[in-house]
């Protein structure tokens, strides 16, 4: 009895003490995470459209250039002098989420750049779909009807080849893009009715 | 005595000393891939790039080292019934906050390491070196330990690595090494070229060292 008391007293410290620095340590860095997030939107979308901007005055040339319109939860990111969208996707990859932003020239078809800001596909295999290298196969690929993913495409306009050693994160990509292309197309056609 | 007769007195010694066979142990003789067949699923999961394997290579000793340091620190502490579930909470708190950490003051190392941190918390070799050595040993020990034991797993990853690389991709540490008209071996750069490569190399070390179970007759 007097042992399984010291079990559970030690339990309860040690989940108080983890429980306690973890918190901490959130409540000391959350701010600067977010901020850090930001920026990384903001550069990403301002890279996509060739805006020169500095670490230091980001937000306002970012103010400045880009055009928020928001329906629903969804938000669009426009730049006014090319008619340029880009908006975030986001779906489940193989082993968790993959986060990104896609660039889609005016008619909102045709696919102009993707960036992949977060994923935990395997290194080296899946987490290929990050590397600027095998996005650029995307600049210029339609996603309508849908965009297809497949291995050895034959080059038709919605058509892009997989990543050889991961089909399934090639599938996850595939889904998710169309997924969320689905769900803005919409969002995008009521704003612009 | 002369001079030479010196140095072979101080090798000597130096053979006795603690910390030369703990990091003996760590590199060569306990190698905690080729001896133990500890952290082979981290080990070829990244092993088909060579940045991808110092990256996780030194991500596993600097875990292994913080959280055998936090166990052995609380040694007297911990009720051996529970240890286990001691040992995976240092583990992932420690691991989560350095996370924290980097997201927040160096963005773009947490990027870059981003996929590895979930298969680092998961390495057996954290575990297993908590479990054979912090829990008995202290402080100043366990951390010759764990950098003995993450550093015998990084330079094997690299080893691995580097013949993976050069097979599947022609290239080292992604600057071209072989021509243009080099045919590329898909095969080595997903999870079966690893296990052989793996494979090849582990049955060699052992022929070499003589390190092997010999049937009981």
């Amino acid at each position: 009895m007097k042992h399984n008391l010291r079990l559970i007293i030690f339990v309860g410290i040690m989940g108080l003490i983890t429980s306690f620095l973890l918190a901490g340590m959130d409540a000391l860095t959350k701010e600067r995470i977010l901020a850090n997030q930001e920026a990384e939107l903001k550069t990403t979308i301002m890279k996509a459209y060739d805006i020169s901007y500095t670490l230091a005055n980001l937000h306002e040339v970012f103010d400045e250039s880009v055009k928020i319109m928001t329906h629903d939860g969804l938000s669009f990111y426009i730049d006014e002098s090319t008619g340029y969208v880009s908006y975030v996707f986001e779906g489940s990859g193989v082993w968790g989420p993959i986060i990104g932003v896609i660039t889609l020239q005016s008619d909102f078809e045709t696919i102009a750049s993707i960036v992949v800001l977060q994923q935990e596909e395997t290194p080296g295999l899946g987490g290929i779909v990050a590397e600027a290298k095998y996005l650029s196969n995307f600049n210029g690929i339609k996603m309508v009807p849908s965009l297809e993913i497949n291995k050895d495409a034959r080059g038709a306009p919605n058509e892009v080849n997989a990543i050889s050693g991961a089909t399934r994160t090639s599938k996850a990509f595939e889904e998710l893009l169309n997924e969320s292309y689905a769900r803005h197309k919409a969002a995008w056609l009521i704003l612009n009715g | 005595m002369g001079k030479g007769g010196n140095v072979d007195m101080k090798w000597i010694r130096l053979k006795y000393k603690k910390w030369f066979n703990i990091s003996k142990d760590g590199l060569v003789k306990n190698n905690q891939i080729v001896i133990a067949v500890l952290g082979i699923c981290s080990a070829l999961a990244v092993t088909n790039r060579v940045e991808n394997a110092i990256a996780m290579g030194l991500g596993v000793t600097f875990v292994v080292m913080a959280s055998s340091m936090t166990v052995s620190l609380i040694r007297n502490l911990i009720p051996s019934r529970i240890r286990m579930v001691t040992y995976m909470v240092i583990i992932s708190s420690l691991v989560i906050m350095v996370q924290m950490f980097l997201e927040a003051y160096f963005f773009d190392i947490a990027k870059a390491l981003g996929a590895y941190v979930g298969l680092i918390i998961t390495n057996c070799i954290v575990m297993g070196r908590a479990e054979a050595f912090a829990v008995k040993n202290p402080v100043r020990y366990t951390l010759i330990d764990g950098f003995a034991s993450g550093m015998g797993y990084t330079y094997v990853l690299i080893l691995v690595a580097l013949v993976r690389e050069i097979l599947a991709f022609g290239t080292i540490l992604n600057v071209q090494v072989m021509p243009d008209a080099w045919p590329k071996w898909v095969v080595m750069a997903m999870a079966p070229g690893g296990f052989f490569v793996l494979g090849v190399l582990i049955w060699i070390i052992r022929e070499l060292s003589k390190n092997f179970e010999v049937e009981m007759k």
